[in-house]
């Protein structure tokens, strides 16, 4: 294929400003999808995705255009995933590109996972389009949200193109400015092949599906490869295209997209960002921007019935088969009996985990309330990491405890810059700066501890500014800080699952709270249960579950025994799903009490 | 210990026991007001249906003897409210039953009567067709108490309601009274029972309320405008009354119910001991032949389906049974335990149990019962029995889940 009429983008957006609308509208003027496979969010095709309405894996598709200078151009669409959770895979996906376009709502304006991808887009140094789509709505202002991308990012606010994604007026104009400034691909046909894997899925007869963007070369379907991070070589099984569907190609050129079907067995193998070439003659250097996915969030992940740990483990292992960031060792709690600490990139990460889990492999899952890594120097000079606070070693032998701090960027109007500030300083953020980004909004930059943002942050963000406020996060640095473990006991005896690790200037509060919460959770048992929370020795709080005294059906209607059966089955139901610690029973919401503590029941 | 009359019966039949006296249950469907509290298969302002569904109810009688004449051991009006219906019409299913079954001599017949529905002239009527127990629905001597509950009497009926009884010739009349009510003090309790026990009943059955769905009262508690009644408030008063029950010489036989010696209701010990019963009428439960049914609810569709039956179908349904369930051996083992539990003194016979069932008790349920006397609920007596401890009396619930 002739580089000059090739053109790679993708769509950078924030949720719900119709990323998915307008990628259906390309299909469909394209003739990509014929009218009769038409559905909404073509590109989104997990169940998930389509509920949610975000996209979570990226994917790739190829169309052809036909521009009004006579050319027919290919023309390669690579959809991002549309969380902050998953920005590493957003970077990947838009080095695989030239092009980038901006999609903003324009009865919303411009929010910060938006900036955050734009800025990335620019690292990249990809060309940008500019769009403000929904303009069929009533509310929208799309003048005036070209004047702020003209004043945010220096685009002409005349080149802004103003469509509706969802009557498809104008979109054809999207696509002849793709052809006009989008630049093709300037790689070296004729040097040694090299592709940059953007993401990845698994098929249980290909094996993991690469999807790649071939930068240099050609790939021809029966080249032994090497993937030159993991070091794994291979003989695919098939090149491809997508169309959208996955279709077979002889070879792969520069300046293309499609997949290579490697017919391995894992993703561990086969890495979002690794580069992939020939055995024979490959390249010499990998593609830069190689990076391992790091997982900042971590969770106990239990079967709710213990029988359900085999389950439970295979299902884990066939996820991470489509999720390389997902990462799971085996672990054992006390409470919970055996299970898996497990990795995520962030909440949304863990939220989309869990529901899997429930959703497509029907497991009931307990999950503990989500941690992050420690950093642990002993007094002995040691250093190591923990991800759970039951890892903690013995108070006496620890020098410091560091944790991890990020950088928050909050988009919000100017009338919730006090609550916000408000939410952060409760949660030990610090102020960096403040900038206007337009005539009512502002962009706000805190530091603050990751473990503090994990914990409900964003859902008071959002409640407290009325869903206006978008949040976007990066790591930072691991800071010293005066950590605690808060232990909790029930019955006097401590539950591994319900510690946690809090600064100490709030260890009392929460240890507080959370008694009473707990209190409030566990139901009556037959004895009196005492419910502690203790830092080392010291007990801070402390409350009695008092003894059940009466639970009995007083009579039975006219000898209606079923009538009363049902109603005993379903008590039974109930208690079924409550875990035994030592013989109290506790229910499931009780561990993950620690994230809701601020709640004002 | 209390020996019961008719606990013989326990020791002979076997699982599905087709040689024991059926007790048979009558159910009148109907009530003037509903109470706020009620759930049960009641209806107001269909009056116009009485006569027609009493002749439905003695067609049924017909239908499900089935001209076999099996022995029956009690008879029961139960409701709605059964006092609203003429003696005569009463006394007319009545006689169907002993043309249709064998009652012996002094059979127990009870009827459920609401004080103000009944008078002198009412209580001799139902004398002479043979009723001999009286079940007056007191619930409260306190009027507000009355006026939540929805009850169109007052104090000043059951006194007289009790009296008459008693001059016309009733020596077995029983009260019954709710307790662990929303805003009930326990000295508002304490006046309900102590003048209950001025009238001088033979037995009492003090019901905790039970919260019921699409209720008058649940949809109140929803709302917030009453609150929920305090579990722990309720004990104490449960706690209050047996031991002031007791001290009145009354005996306790089952969670709820306590009777002075000799007038335990034995219509009631056959749920109780999960011996067979029929439910006739609407929306009537019964248990028979290894099958557990219950009859269609309204009125008025009972009353059609029980005429378009010509012919007895099969033992113990008529045409007006709306579900029907067989219950296998595990089932019934199940429900002799769950309902056995109930009774306080008596519980379940481990030599009853092998009897009926041919298994060991321990051998079903030795897991759940080592449990449950490990936690203080059941107790194993030196007779043989395994029955609730006093304790184990208010936490029933905890105790039958074991076998459900």
């Amino acid at each position: 294929m002739d580089q000059s009429l090739i053109r790679n983008f993708s769509i950078i957006a924030h949720i719900d400003h119709g990323k998915s609308t307008l990628a259906d509208r390309l299909l469909q003027i394209t003739g990509t999808i014929s009218e009769r496979d038409m559905q909404e969010q073509v590109l989104d095709d997990m169940e998930l995705e389509r509920e949610r309405g975000v996209t979570i894996k990226a994917s790739a598709v190829r169309m052809t255009y036909t521009a009004s200078d006579g050319q027919t151009y290919e023309m390669n669409l690579i959809d991002t995933p549309g969380h902050v959770d998953f920005s590493y895979e957003v970077s990947r996906a838009l080095q695989a590109c030239e092009g980038a376009l901006l999609v903003v709502d324009s009865t919303q304006g411009i929010e910060a996972q938006t900036l955050a991808n734009l800025y990335m887009a620019l690292e990249q140094d990809l060309e940008l389009i500019a769009i403000v789509n929904k303009t069929d709505l009533p509310a929208a202002r799309p003048d005036d949200i070209a004047q702020d991308i003209e004043e945010l990012i220096g685009l002409d606010a005349l080149d802004v193109i103003q469509v509706s994604a969802k009557t498809g007026s104008n979109v054809e104009q999207v696509l002849e400015a793709i052809v006009r400034q989008v630049p093709p691909p300037k790689g070296d046909s004729s040097a040694p092949a090299r592709a940059l894997i953007f993401d990845s899925h698994y098929d249980s007869y290909k094996g993991v599906v690469a999807y790649v963007r071939v930068v240099d070369g050609v790939f021809h379907k029966d080249d032994m490869l090497r993937l030159m991070s993991s070091g794994a070589d291979i003989l695919p099984i098939e090149l491809g295209i997508f169309s959208p569907n996955m279709r077979p190609v002889a070879s792969l050129s520069a300046g293309e997209v499609g997949y290579i079907a490697t017919g391995l067995k894992t993703v561990r193998e086969c890495r979002v960002g690794d580069t992939v070439t020939l055995y024979h003659n490959g390249a010499a250097k990998p593609l830069p921007g190689y990076k391992q996915a790091k997982p900042m969030v971590f969770a106990g992940f239990y079967p709710s019935d213990n029988d359900d740990y085999d389950d439970l483990r295979d299902a884990l292992e066939k996820l991470q088969l489509n999720d390389a960031s997902l990462v799971y060792q085996p672990e054992t709690s006390q409470a919970l009996n055996f299970g898996f600490r497990v990795g995520f990139l962030g909440l949304f990460h863990m939220e989309i985990v869990q529901e899997r889990l429930e959703r497509e492999y029907d497991l009931d899952v307990l999950a503990t309330a989500p941690s992050v890594e420690y950093q642990v120097l002993l007094r002995s000079g040691d250093v190591f990491t923990i991800t759970s606070p039951a890892e903690l070693p013995d108070e006496s032998t620890i020098e410091e405890i560091r944790e991890p701090w990020m950088v928050i960027e909050v988009f919000t109007p100017e009338d919730f810059i006090g609550p916000i500030m408000d939410l952060v300083t409760g949660k030990r953020g610090e102020y960096i700066s403040m900038e206007y980004i337009d005539r009512t909004r502002v962009l706000l930059k805190y530091k603050i501890p990751l473990a503090e943002l994990i914990v409900d942050f964003y859902d008071r963000l959002k409640s407290g500014t009325r869903g206006y406020a978008s949040l976007d996060y990066h790591f930072d640095e691991y800071r010293a800080e005066n950590l605690v473990k808060l232990d909790v006991l029930v019955n006097k005896q401590p539950v591994d699952a319900l510690a946690m690790i809090v600064h100490e200037d709030v260890a009392y509060h929460k240890g507080q709270r959370l008694v009473s919460k707990l209190k409030r959770l566990i139901p009556r048992q037959l004895f009196e249960v005492p419910i502690q929370a203790a830092v080392g020795k010291h007990v801070i709080s402390r409350a009695n579950i008092k003894a059940l005294r009466k639970d009995v059906l007083a009579k039975c209607y006219g000898g209606d025994v079923t009538r009363k059966k049902k109603l005993l089955e379903k008590q039974k139901k109930g208690k079924k799903r409550l875990k035994m610690i030592g013989n109290v029973e506790v229910p499931q919401e009780a561990f993950m009490a620690v994230l809701r503590l601020d709640d004002d029941d | 210990m209390l020996l019961l009359p008719g606990a013989a019966h326990t020791a002979a039949p076997s699982y599905h026991a087709p040689d024991v006296p059926l007790a048979l249950y009558l159910h009148i469907p109907f009530c003037r007001t509903r109470c706020t509290y009620c759930a049960f298969s009641t209806y107001s302002g269909l009056s116009a249906l009485i006569p027609p569904y009493m002749d439905a109810l003695a067609h049924e009688i017909q239908l499900v003897g089935g001209g076999l004449k099996r022995p029956a051991h009690t008879v029961y009006f139960g409701g709605g409210t059964p006092s609203l219906i003429p003696a005569a019409l009463l006394g007319h299913v009545l006689d169907r039953c002993r043309d249709m079954f064998v009652l012996p001599p002094g059979a127990e017949i009870t009827l459920e009567a609401n004080p103000g529905t009944v008078d002198d002239t009412y209580l001799r009527a139902l004398r002479q067709i043979g009723v001999n127990r009286l079940s007056v629905g007191m619930q409260s001597a306190n009027a507000d108490e009355l006026k939540l509950f929805g009850r169109c009497h007052r104090q000043d009926d059951v006194h007289s309601t009790v009296h008459t009884a008693r001059r016309v010739g009733f020596t077995n009349i029983n009260l019954d009274l709710i307790y662990g009510t929303p805003h009930q003090t326990l000295a508002a309790w304490q006046h309900s029972l102590d003048t209950a026990l001025g009238l001088d009943p033979d037995h009492f059955s003090l019901y905790s309320l039970g919260i019921e769905e699409n209720t008058p009262i649940q949809r109140q508690i929803a709302l917030g405008t009453l609150a929920f009644p305090d579990p722990d408030l309720a004990a104490d008063m449960y706690e209050w009354a047996a031991s002031r029950l007791a001290a009145a010489g009354f005996e306790q036989y089952e969670i709820s119910n306590w009777t002075r010696p000799g007038h335990a209701s034995q219509h009631n010990l056959y749920y109780w001991r999960n011996l067979p019963y029929l439910g006739l009428g609407a929306g009537a439960h019964g248990y028979a032949a290894r099958i557990r049914y219950a009859n269609i609810a309204h009125p008025a569709a009972y009353i059609e389906c029980i005429a378009s039956q010509p012919v007895p179908l099969e033992f113990p349904c008529s045409a007006a049974a709306d579900t029907i369930n067989s219950v296998d051996r595990r089932q019934a083992m199940a429900e002799t335990m769950l309902m056995g539990m109930r009774l306080t003194v008596e519980g379940v016979s481990l030599d009853a149990f092998r009897a009926r069932f041919g298994h060991d008790l321990w051998s079903i349920y030795g897991a759940e019962l080592d449990r449950l006397i490990a936690s203080g609920l059941v107790e194993h007596t030196a007779d043989a029995r395994v029955r609730l401890t006093p304790r184990g009396r208010l936490l029933g619930n905890r105790v039958f889940i074991e076998f459900v």
